[in-house]
């Protein structure tokens, strides 16, 4: 028997070529994934594992913000000797490290990286730690001199002897770079200005007296964990906290595992896709092969052979296939990851393929992956091959399959199909969004579950339909590739399920996305009142000396500053809340139109004062004139008055939660040192928007971090950072669509190999080798636009109850976007006429006498 | 023995005309030593207006000389006409074109496209080239086959004798200048195979057309004006007016110099 299954497997092997692909592109995203992460952790836990000094002593920090403030958090430099007088430490030094501050060069360029990355100004201090060694020039001596890092210096163009202008919060000042320093090891992509340690703190803090961390280097025979107790006992663990090495380094790569975290989900997202489509297209693959091979395996029950066998048979075929495609998955997995370090050296992360790091779990992974895919896609057809009853090897059968009632697919496609329907009802309904996201995506699950189930009953109608024009277009020819599309619903349904399942995605992301779009356009009319917004792209703060120059240029009436601050609050519900809270200017009501359900701008912005959401306030027992416990950053706190409730329609507008604001004095007074997020400017009386903007600009020039925006920039902006997450989207759909392809070209070869009899007839009483290939093409394009005609018809029913839980987050608007729609169904069609390429050719090159006589 | 057909002068061709026509036909499969020859330097006149049988035991190369005649195969020597065009050498496309508006084709089984029903497979020919069918003449012949009922029936709600009868409808239909039928009742029981016998004849006689029919069948064979016997790749005799009786018992002659020729181990001259 398992020489029957081998030499099964070898024979059709070029009709299992396309489901092998299938596998190896699903094993190959989720191997690349994890060899990518472990690679990227290795080198990283190695990076900050060698910089990480014994102990390191920093301010008390547990408001990490998402939002930047600016603000630097400090010690004593002072501290640095009290450390030193402890037992065990050799060393002590002050650090000085800060990523607030922008570098330009000459022609106020920034030298930063565009990623996102940041850039780092620290004190040039040679230890063995350092990650960086001077590779040419020399130490920067005194306030004028400095050194860059060797792949900034690259990428920028600065060489030694040029002039950057450091930004940075005490104030600017110009350097002359007089070295540059490469790193030993993985440069994660930040762009290192290195400045003498002597004037380090004073230009970048303020204060010759202030460090933002003190290293500390142990004795012999000093564990880090015991010095770490003992530092602790003499400076006290209140104000700082203290990590050992490989604390920090743990904290270090922490920090950076957000980052590398969204890169491994959105490979196992694409990883998830392949599986889902190519999971299709293995289904049809075996149900289509066992088809075709009814009269054989009847044969093999004739013989003898019970239906446990013949269905191991099945499905050791499939193990075959599963092995074989991870296998070779697995070796494409090793290429994408290769390919996925060298981009990332490209966006300046420094990583080195050749230390590609292959844990055992990857492999085993893979296998699992590959394995079970394919066994689970082949189970069912296998259950049916050893169903074919002795007498099929006697018959001759129609195809099996094809006759079979469709009932039961009817009966659990509706109820399944009901029960998601009332899951989206209900979310549709829903007021808290916590339920309505989980019945949302219930009812995605099961909607999606009952299309793929009756899927092949939708097959005659729908298709009836987006074909009956092609009678009268295309002849005899369009009748026939219709009817053809029709003749094995269950084929087509399957067939055009794996396009439906990524356009059903792609459908419901861009309903969403648009929304959100619409929404944030609604909400930037209704709130903005400012003739300008200045703001970084990123919404990073930046230094004060921007705020002064803005208020100094000609024609700038109103200037409103927005800062934030990491807040804790303690609520009288009994819950502490970390958020980040924004201060603004009391001129607000001029730049913004904030509407109150208690309370005004006025009471809000008062010294003592804060204001909140109202939902919020509602949820955790808040009420006008409720005192709350606000703590800041480096331990200080205050008792505030809730004096207004905000009612911006559901939205805080700022998506932090609570929408907590006050006066910006409170933000200065309890976060000294912290830059300004956002200004809102009006012009005087006298000056047209056009000529603000002009002087704006020109004012704004060195300053190349921030932008000068009115409203429909502002709009634009929010629209491009909505755009990145739609790019992801038609990313997963390009991965969809490609593995979907690979379907259709799979069922089309195998339909034409089945109707060699019918094309050779065709042929022999005048068929042209064009006729039969747009026979094909037109089979093929029906399908795919079936596929995507229930794909967006689900997509649109998602992204229509998705926006509703959008809604409960203050996203009222609904937006579908139509062109985008339009565009997906053209674009099927011609998907279908790309998958028809091949197995047209294929079948217009029958020879006539061959095909008639084919059994 | 009787003559070789190809010694009979032209001139003794029917007054209107030859419909397709062969000189030195030859077909190979294989080539050098292994070389097998299907067709032996046949030369052949298929006279209009008739219904003319080939006969041949398995393997004598009747179905080959049929597709050769019809454009559907190449040839490995010779020359092919059908009418006044010459068909070898023509181009692929060409001849896929000569095929669809100038000859009609029924096969042994398999003939109708399980897609379409049977008006839709009557007319495919000319659909496929965008003509409109001649109605009258459509009207007729499926009047004369019997299959106005029919019409709407997909292949597989019809018999086989019927599905036979919508493939000769198809082949009249376009009112080609030459009917190839490939062992038409092949497949069929005996009744139905008559009828369809019967209606080939009908297309001769009443519509005019001229049927060239590769059987096996001495009864088949006997519908015809003429027979054409091939065996091993030449035509060897030729039979007017023939009668089942006459044609079995030249066949048996086959099976006779056949078992000669194995008995003796030398191949008998024909």
């Amino acid at each position: 028997m398992l020489k029957a299954t081998l030499r099964s497997f070898l024979a059709h092997k070029g009709r299992l070529l396309l489901s092998a692909l299938a596998v190896l592109l699903s094993v190959a995203f989720v191997a690349g994934s994890l060899i990518f992460s472990d690679t990227v952790s290795r080198t990283f836990d190695r990076l900050f594992a060698s910089t990480a000094a014994d102990v390191t002593v920093e301010p008390k920090d547990d408001l990490k913000s998402s939002v930047p403030t600016g603000a630097v958090q400090t010690v004593p430099a002072a501290l640095a000797q009290q450390v030193a007088h402890v037992d065990g430490v050799v060393e002590t030094h002050a650090d000085v490290s800060v990523e607030n501050i922008v570098v330009v060069d000459s022609h106020n360029k920034s030298v930063g990286p565009t990623t996102g990355a940041p850039t780092i100004a620290t004190d040039w201090y040679v230890t063995d730690r350092s990650p960086v060694k001077l590779t040419s020039g020399h130490a920067p001596r005194g306030a004028g001199e400095a050194l860059l890092d060797a792949d900034t210096a690259d990428k920028k163009q600065v060489r030694i002897g040029d002039t950057l202008t450091v930004q940075a919060q005490p104030g600017t000042f110009p350097v002359k770079v007089v070295g540059i320093a490469t790193f030993t090891t993985t440069n994660p992509g930040a762009a290192l200005v290195f400045l003498d340690p002597a004037v380090a703190a004073e230009k970048l803090l303020g204060s010759a007296g202030k460090a933002t961390s003190i290293s500390v280097d142990a004795a012999k025979g000093v564990t880090d964990a015991a010095l770490k107790h003992r530092v602790g006992a003499a400076v006290g663990t209140g104000a700082y906290d203290l990590r050992t090495a490989d604390e920090q380094a743990k904290s270090d790569a922490a920090d950076l595992g957000g980052f590398l975290d969204v890169i491994k989900y959105v490979m196992l997202g694409f990883a998830g896709i392949a599986v889902l489509v190519g999971i299709f297209l293995i289904v049809n693959t075996f149900s289509m092969l066992i088809a075709q091979r009814t009269r054989e395996l009847g044969l093999l029950r004739a013989l003898g052979a019970d239906r446990r066998q013949v269905r191991r048979s099945v499905l050791t075929e499939a193990v075959l296939l599963g092995v074989v495609g991870s296998t070779l998955g697995l070796a494409a997995g090793i290429g994408l990851a290769f390919g996925l370090i060298r981009l990332m050296s490209a966006f300046g992360m420094n990583l080195k393929a050749t230390e590609m790091v292959i844990g055992w779990p990857t492999p085993v992974a893979a296998y699992v992956v590959g394995v079970g895919v394919t066994f689970v896609a082949a189970y069912l057809p296998a259950r049916r091959a050893a169903t074919v009853s002795p007498m099929a090897a006697l018959a001759d059968a129609e195809i099996a399959g094809v006759g079979r009632p469709l009932r039961m697919r009817a009966i659990v496609g509706s109820v399944v199909g009901l029960a998601g329907a009332a899951a989206l009802a209900g979310c549709a309904a829903a007021t808290k969004t916590a339920s309505a996201a989980s019945l949302l995506g219930l009812g995605v699950v099961l909607t999606l579950v009952a299309t793929v189930i009756a899927g092949p009953l939708l097959v005659r109608p729908v298709i009836r339909v987006l074909g009956g024009a092609f009678p009268a277009l295309f002849g005899s020819i369009g009748r026939m590739s219709q009817r053809n599309a029709l003749r094995n619903p269950r084929r087509t349904g399957a067939t055009a399920a794996a396009l439906m399942v990524g356009l059903a995605l792609v459908g419901g992301m861009s309903v969403a996305s648009a929304s959100m779009s619409k929404s944030f356009d609604q909400q930037i009319d209704k709130t903005l009142g400012a003739d300008y917004v200045i703001q970084n792209s990123n919404f990073q703060p930046f230094t004060q000396e921007i705020t002064d120059k803005v208020r100094g240029t000609d024609g700038v009436g109103l200037v409103v500053r927005q800062r934030f601050a990491p807040v804790a609050v303690r609520l009288p519900d009994g819950k502490r809340i970390k958020t980040t809270a924004a201060g603004y200017d009391a001129r607000l009501d001029d730049v913004a139109h904030v509407t109150y359900a208690g309370g005004d701008t006025a009471a809000a912005l008062a010294d003592g004062a804060l204001g909140m959401d109202v939902d919020f306030a509602k949820d955790h027992h808040v009420r006008l004139g409720s005192t709350i416990p606000v703590e800041f950053q480096g331990g200080r706190s205050a008792e505030m008055n809730v004096t207004a409730l905000t009612d911006q329609g559901g939205g805080d507008g700022f998506g932090m939660q609570g929408g907590l604001f006050f006066g910006i004095a409170t933000v200065e007074k309890y976060v000294p040192g912290g830059q300004d997020s956002s200004l809102y400017v009006n012009k005087t009386a006298g000056t047209t928007a056009d000529q603000l903007r002009t002087r704006l600009e020109k004012t704004l020039d060195p300053y190349p971090q921030v932008q000068v925006r009115d409203q429909a920039d502002y709009k634009k902006l929010v629209h491009d950072q909505i755009a990145v997450l739609l790019y992801l989207v038609y990313a997963l759909l390009g991965l969809a669509i490609v593995i979907a392809v690979l379907g259709v070209v799979n069922t089309l070869a195998l339909s034409v190999v089945e109707r060699t009899r019918e094309i050779g007839l065709l042929r022999a009483i005048g068929l042209a080798r064009r006729q039969l290939r747009r026979m094909i093409r037109l089979e093929s394009v029906v399908i795919a636009v079936f596929g995507a005609v229930l794909g967006l018809a689900l997509g649109l029913v998602w992204g229509v109850c998705t926006q509703q839980v959008l809604a409960l987050q203050g996203m009222s608007a609904l937006a579908i976007p139509w062109s985008t729609i339009v565009a997906v169904v053209v674009g099927s069609a011609v998907v279908g006429i790309v998958a028809a390429l091949l197995p047209a050719l294929r079948a217009s090159r029958m020879n006539v006498l061959a095909a008639i006589a084919h059994e | 023995m009787s003559t070789p057909v190809a010694e009979h002068p032209p001139d003794e061709v029917p007054a209107d005309g030859i419909a397709a026509r062969a000189r030195g036909l030859t077909k190979a499969y294989g080539s050098g030593e292994t070389a097998v020859l299907a067709l032996d330097a046949v030369d052949v006149e298929i006279a209009r207006g008739r219904f003319t049988a080939v006969m041949g035991p398995s393997g004598s190369g009747k179905s080959t000389l049929m597709h050769c005649l019809a454009g559907l195969d190449t040839v490995s020597a010779g020359q092919v006409w059908l009418g006044d065009t010459e068909i070898t050498g023509l181009k692929e496309r060409e001849l896929t074109r000569l095929r669809r508006d100038r000859i009609g084709f029924m096969f042994q089984s398999f003939n109708l496209i399980p897609t379409l029903n049977a008006a839709e497979n009557i007319t495919l020919p000319m659909d496929i080239a965008g003509k409109k069918p001649d109605e009258k003449w459509l009207d007729q012949v499926i009047d004369t086959l019997g299959l106005r009922g029919r019409l709407k029936h997909r292949p597989a709600q019809l018999s086989g004798g019927q599905q036979q009868r919508v493939a000769c409808a198809r082949a009249l239909a376009s009112r080609p200048e030459l009917i190839f039928a490939d062992e038409p009742t092949g497949n069929l029981d005996s009744r139905a195979g008559l009828e369809v016998l019967g209606f080939l004849r009908d297309a001769v006689d009443e519509l005019g057309q001229t049927v060239v029919m590769v059987t096996h069948d001495p009864g088949a064979a006997a519908h015809s004006d003429l027979v054409l016997f091939l065996a091993d790749g030449r035509i060897v005799d030729r039979m007017e007016r023939p009668t089942a009786q006459a044609v079995l018992e030249r066949m048996k002659r086959f099976d006779v110099t056949r078992t000669q020729a194995d008995g003796d181990g030398a191949a008998e001259e024909v």
